[in-house]
């Protein structure tokens, strides 16, 4: 299953100021990503196609943020352990590209063909993705201490980083700081969680 | 305490910056007047043509230039892969002789007899600094600049307690004392290098500008929490054996792959155990500004192994090498002035210093696979050969 994001077709060129500071998500967290209220918005389910594809839009809506971040180019895979039908594992990939984020698909976890063509994987179980995204809402964008996708993954647990390829995994590391505040976009919708 | 290297009396002298610079001066003179002839008559001949009020126009002559070939943009703008698939622009020599500036791709043959050499340009085999991977970190470097005086929010910065602040201030102080190797040590090499190697020159000096930024927020960080604290011989050792590698591949090899391999899992572990957003943030950001200078080493030193005409020799100095190097980086990386206030963080306290030491000896593993993929990558291997532990010394 393949669902394209969409891409940013209206560009939003960054101010004309080029020293003019994006505010830094926390500076002003009420406006940086609005929260919705229950009322303004259905629930999107996670882990879904639908779910990533939310972030992608979220992404490509703000170019300016991206282009201050910089390129981001890899094909990050986000594994959920225990969130695919019967408890199994379910796996959705994003692929990056420039400042946008142009592809969101799930894949078949159990496939080396779809796992060879993502730079690098992000295990965790169900749990794990919830107490971040949870953790994320409850910062207006951004995540308490112990809930950074860095934080998470240092260590091998309760995020597992993957990759055959020492060059390609390090593109976790490159970007890491786009993949943050890809994920913080979450705090723009309400979530529901399987299970 | 410490026993000084060397007593007073036998400490030599600083030498005389007057001399120096009167010799250097006498050095210049007679180089520039041993080559008058040369260069004298260029400014004749340019003097009269000025004075006769007529023009050469000899440079719009495109019979052996590349002209009309217009570069086409991509969707980043105009990229060196773009402009360097207008041929002949991207045919990157495989030995670098060009002797002077004289930009690669420009009519230049014509005048070389006229030209001035430059004898500090001696890396000159293309193995010895290109990576395939080079023009894509260059073009990344610069989209994924950030300024370490706005990009940070200092103005959340709250005081810790002592013992993690203290904590916070020396790993601080241990980043501020080896970031900036990582610019002094391609800045050593960067003027060596021809101008053939264009695209290398630039990456290196993105690398320069990274490492100016990292010293930077890591002083400015220590100095906002209380102040730096102590500078230690066993980073010093390990930066001198960076900074005085024999070649720019063995020196990228230790720098890029293994020392900033390392510094990189410092700052990932800087993240984990940072107890402010504000030191979340600094390391989130010099962790990729990191990530991309690792990314060069291997694939530097992939391409010197790749391409090298005696493979098996080569391999045997960059293991040579590395049996030293190895270990003069672990004198950095076993201090306490690095390993104590880490283990502090990630316990929690002073008072909870062994539990992190325990959670130290995990992350040393994961560290040391990292970097034994690496060097495979690259396709050097050193799983074998390792001077490193794959345990931390600490653990029994």
């Amino acid at each position: 299953m393949s669902t394209p994001a969409s891409r940013c077709e209206g560009i939003i060129f960054p101010s004309a100021d080029a020293n003019q500071r994006i505010p830094f998500p926390s500076s002003d967290r009420s406006s940086a990503i609005p929260f919705p209220s229950s009322n303004e918005s259905e629930r999107i389910l996670f882990p879904s196609v639908q779910w990533f594809s939310a972030l992608a839009d979220a992404m490509n809506r703000n170019r300016a943020r991206q282009e201050q971040l910089g390129y981001v180019d890899c094909v990050a895979e986000f594994r959920v352990l225990d969130g695919g039908p019967g408890g199994g594992p379910v796996a959705y990939q994003v692929t990056f590209e420039e400042f946008a984020a142009i592809d969101v698909r799930e894949t078949d976890p159990t496939s080396p063909a779809d796992a060879g063509r993502a730079d690098f994987a992000l295990d965790a179980s169900l749990g794990t993705w919830r107490a971040m995204i949870e953790s994320i809402a409850h910062g207006g964008g951004r995540p308490g201490l112990d809930h950074t996708l860095n934080r998470l993954s240092h260590a091998g647990t309760p995020i597992a980083l993957r990759g055959d390829d020492q060059l390609r995994k390090d593109t976790y590391f490159r970007f890491n700081q786009s993949l943050q505040e890809f994920f913080n976009a979450s705090a723009g919708f309400r979530t529901a969680f399987s299970g | 305490m410490r026993q000084p290297f060397a007593r007073p009396n036998e400490i030599l002298p600083l030498p005389v910056t007057g001399h120096m610079t009167a010799e250097a001066l006498a050095s210049y003179e007679a180089y520039f007047g041993h080559h008058a002839n040369v260069w004298t008559q260029i400014l004749e001949e340019n003097v009269a043509r000025l004075s006769r009020g007529s023009y050469s126009l000899h440079w719009m002559d495109t019979s052996q230039a590349n002209w009309g070939k217009r570069a086409k943009p991509s969707s980043r703008g105009l990229t060196y892969t773009d402009i360097n698939r207008v041929a002949p622009y991207g045919e990157i020599p495989l030995v670098g002789n060009w002797p002077n500036f004289a930009p690669r791709g420009s009519v230049r043959d014509p005048y070389i007899e006229q030209m001035p050499v430059v004898e500090d340009y001696i890396v000159t085999d293309r193995g010895e600094v290109w990576a395939e991977n080079v023009i894509t970190l260059y073009e990344e470097a610069k989209a994924r600049q950030w300024n370490a005086t706005r990009d940070i929010p200092w103005d959340e910065l709250t005081p810790l307690p002592e013992d993690l602040e203290k904590a916070t201030s020396q790993l601080c102080t241990f980043l501020t004392e080896v970031e900036f190797v990582a610019g002094d040590f391609p800045c050593k090499w960067l003027y060596r290098i021809p101008q053939e190697f264009l695209e290398v020159k630039s990456f290196l000096a993105t690398q320069v500008m990274d490492e100016a930024r990292h010293q930077e927020v890591f002083r400015k960080r220590a100095i906002a929490g209380g102040g730096l604290l102590h500078a230690s011989p066993g980073f010093e050792w390990a930066l001198k054996a960076v900074l005085d590698a024999p070649s720019h591949t063995m020196g990228t090899y230790l720098l890029n792959l293994l020392a900033e391999g390392l510094v990189l899992s410092v700052f990932r572990s800087g993240e984990m155990i940072a107890k402010t957003h504000v030191d979340k943030e600094i390391f989130r950001r010099c962790l990729q500004d990191e990530a991309r200078h690792v990314s060069y080493g291997v694939m530097e030193l992939k391409g010197y192994i790749d391409s090298h005409a005696n493979p098996a020799k080569a391999m045997e100095e960059l293991h040579r090498f590395a049996d030293v190097g190895e270990l003069v980086i672990l004198s950095a990386f076993t201090e306490p002035a690095l390993i104590e206030p880490v283990s502090i963080l990630l316990g929690g306290g002073l008072d909870k210093i062994d539990h992190g030491m325990e959670g130290m000896g995990k992350l040393w593993e994961m560290f040391i696979d990292e970097y034994i993929a690496r060097c495979e990558r690259a396709g050097f291997p050193r799983r074998e050969r390792c001077r490193i532990p794959t345990r931390a010394p600490w653990l029994h």
